[in-house]
């Protein structure tokens, strides 16, 4: 990984406007649930993947079609590095909304006179934390394959496809097509709960390795394309 | 002395070393051990999900933990409730339904929290099999109808000998929850303490 990627991509996506709105409404509607009942804990703040997908949209693609990326591999950075970079800031970038949130929610929690609970914060913090690097992921894929925000236009369609193959799945009974419509969205949201490891309840191996299969196979798809694009240095004003 | 090529290394210099080592490799290389690993659990992954549907666990497929409210079939929990006076809790529920899962992960396999299920109410499950199977059982549908279940997770909860139901849509956090039902069976307890409406006129 390289840090001046990493800050770079940060300050980039933290000085959109666009997206401080979009982290802004997110976080200030999650914390509606804990206005109203305070005592429900952390649980009703949901997970933070909206947020992924607002820091994380065109985190490749834009370099691409801005021709920023030309300037960061002008130096001495592999492409894995540079993948790798780009995820790691969007991970990072989210969790750090994700604290505040939590922190903000817990003040709102106090204020109501409503007890914080502590581990339930915790849960919270890492089961978002482990939403955001999965989602990251896929989102460093999908963005090393179109350019611009097409990584959203990708990721919706293939939503789209999985929901349309779930409902002919169920509507002719087709066990094999809700199957894969179900893998096709864990694919697309990654999500692995800590809760039930934690509470010593019976895990599913199947959803942990799913998760880390998932990130895996992401981002190494990520650095392969990213490897065979050729990105050109001239300048088409010139 | 012929002059050095210009393309040539620099001549090794006893004592000093060069202070700009020029980069080796590709900045291209493919990550093989990140593509292994990612195949390695891609074919861990198929396997886990055959073997966890061979044995039927669609629910373990999904991280379902194991529930300690102790459901009662219809039948069952209904002369259970004649019998004890204690109020029924249906829980409207389907396997497909993500916040269905989260209420079981937190209330019904929560020890303390299923303990006092089972102390209060007569707790009755009503699994919709619409989606897998394109159809209820009558009886399902019946249920369904008669407490306008129109979505899931919905939790009833209703006085054995009839009275007004109280319904809670939806999964809106542990706590919150609980506190709803608990706020359900004193309103239905209250039912069965006050007159009907318009029998003291």
């Amino acid at each position: 990984m390289n840090l001046a990627i990493i800050l770079a991509t940060l300050r980039q996506r933290f000085t959109s406007p666009m997206r401080l709105v979009f982290l802004v409404v997110l976080g200030s509607t999650s914390m509606l649930p804990i206005l109203l009942s305070p005592g429900s804990g952390f649980a009703l703040l949901g997970d933070c993947y909206f947020m992924v997908l607002t820091l994380a949209a065109g985190m490749i693609g834009q370099d691409v079609s801005s021709g920023t990326i030309q300037l960061a591999l002008a130096r001495p950075v592999t492409r894995a590095q540079y993948v790798f970079s780009k995820w790691l800031a969007v991970t990072a970038g989210t969790w750090f909304v994700v604290v505040l949130q939590a922190v903000a929610a817990a003040l709102l929690m106090a204020a109501r006179g409503a007890p914080v609970p502590w581990s339930g914060a915790a849960l919270f913090l890492a089961n978002n934390a482990l939403v955001a690097l999965g989602a990251a992921a896929v989102m460093a894929l999908l963005s090393a394959l179109v350019p611009g925000l097409g990584d959203l236009g990708l990721l919706f369609l293939t939503f789209l496809s999985a929901q349309v193959l779930a409902g002919i799945g169920s509507s002719r009974s087709w066990g094999a097509l809700v199957r894969a419509a179900e893998e096709l969205q864990r694919f697309l949201k990654p999500q692995l709960e800590i809760g039930p490891i934690v509470h010593g309840d019976p895990v599913s191996w199947f959803a942990v390795i799913s998760y880390f299969s998932t990130v895996t196979l992401c981002l190494a798809l990520a650095i392969v394309v990213m490897n065979r694009r050729e990105l050109s240095y001239a300048s088409s004003g010139a | 002395m012929p002059p050095p090529a210009l393309d040539s290394a620099p001549a090794a210099t006893p004592g000093r070393t060069p202070q700009v080592r020029p980069r080796t490799g590709s900045t291209r290389r493919d990550p093989l051990v990140l593509l292994a690993i990612a195949v390695v659990l891609l074919a861990l992954r198929m396997a886990f999900g055959i073997q966890e549907a061979r044995q039927g666990a669609a629910e373990a497929s999904r991280g379902a933990p194991v529930e300690r409210v102790h459901w009662r079939a219809l039948e069952a929990g209904l002369a259970e409730a004649r019998t004890t006076g204690k109020p029924l809790l249906y829980d409207f529920t389907a396997d497909w339904c993500p916040p269905c899962r989260l209420m079981q992960r937190e209330i019904f396999a929560d020890p303390g929290a299923a303990a006092e299920l089972d102390r209060r109410f007569v707790p009755v499950r009503i699994l919709d099999r619409m989606r897998e199977e394109g159809r209820n059982a009558a009886w399902v549908d019946s249920l369904q109808t008669r407490f306008h279940v129109n979505s899931f997770p919905t939790l009833v909860i209703v006085r054995p000998d009839g009275g007004t139901p109280v319904r809670i849509e939806g999964y809106l956090g542990r706590d919150f929850t609980l506190g709803r039902i608990e706020d359900a069976r004193v309103r239905v307890r209250t039912q069965a303490i006050l007159p009907p409406a318009g029998l003291g006129r």
